[in-house]
């Protein structure tokens, strides 16, 4: 089993207790009704799919219940790093 | 009449006695789900000391998220409402019950599903995690006493698989 760093709890824990949420860094646009109809459809369903590096937003549903990043690796499923919410991108 | 009398628990009241482990139900507990953003502000409403690192106890209260504790008291207290200010309290006793699993083969009980290493888990302790998979509370309350929070519906479940395990 994966062990993911919880950077909430500070430890290892194991990964089924956290639930992948999808593509990390995506921002909601500010204005959405300014926004063209290709515009919001790339909001809402556009998303990354690379080989290596991805980030990620998890959460530590059956723990803190915190969501987090993670940068992780698709093609190894390693785990570079796990940084809090609202930290920069790393 | 009693309030007893009409108390209907998901699991037998008698309690399972195994090889190096006995699983019994513990008696009905109140439970308030504490959220607030700092662990101050609750201290400010309560007036009691609250644990600041997750995963720590103090007092029947265990901090289980970087904004969430958990209160577990048997006494009749009565609660402060914290209205108007920037804490939630709520009753949610009724939502789970506990069970206790206890005997030197506790923690090797547990551990048939629960994925945390519990041999290394510091006695005071209590987490959020998952037997198979069934969300739980372990807290533990000595040496070869766990406390397991779990919500009625799943509770006869996890009474069996519990007893099946120590059966083995």
């Amino acid at each position: 089993m994966i062990l993911i760093h919880c950077p909430y709890c500070d430890e290892k824990r194991p990964e089924i207790e956290f639930a992948n949420a999808g593509q990390a860094h995506i921002a909601r646009p500010l204005d959405p009704s300014g926004q063209s109809d290709a515009e919001w459809e790339a909001y809402l369903f556009i998303r990354a799919n690379p080989r290596g590096r991805h980030h990620e937003r998890w959460r530590h549903i059956h723990g803190c219940g915190r969501f987090f990043n993670a940068v992780r690796d698709t093609v190894t499923d390693k785990f570079e790093t796990t940084y809090k919410a609202g930290e920069p991108r790393r | 009449m009693s309030e007893a009398l009409f108390r209907n628990e998901p699991v037998p009241s008698t309690p399972y006695v195994a090889d190096g482990v006995s699983i019994s139900l513990a008696a009905p507990l109140k439970r308030y789900s504490l959220r607030a953003r700092t662990a101050e502000a609750l201290e400010t409403v309560l007036n009691v000391k609250v644990p600041q690192k997750i995963g720590a106890t103090e007092g029947g209260i265990a901090c289980l998220g970087p904004d969430e504790w958990l209160l577990r008291t048997a006494a009749e207290t009565a609660m402060p409402t914290g209205a108007g200010l920037p804490v939630a309290i709520t009753d949610i006793g009724e939502r789970s019950i506990c069970l206790i699993v206890e005997g030197p083969r506790a923690a090797e009980l547990l551990m048939t599903g629960c994925p945390l290493d519990l041999d290394n888990f510091a006695v005071g302790r209590a987490t959020r995690t998952i037997y198979e998979t069934v969300e739980i509370i372990i807290i533990r309350e000595g040496e070869d006493r766990f406390h397991v929070e779990v919500w009625r519906s799943f509770a006869a479940w996890l009474w069996t698989a519990f007893t099946a395990a120590a059966s083995h």
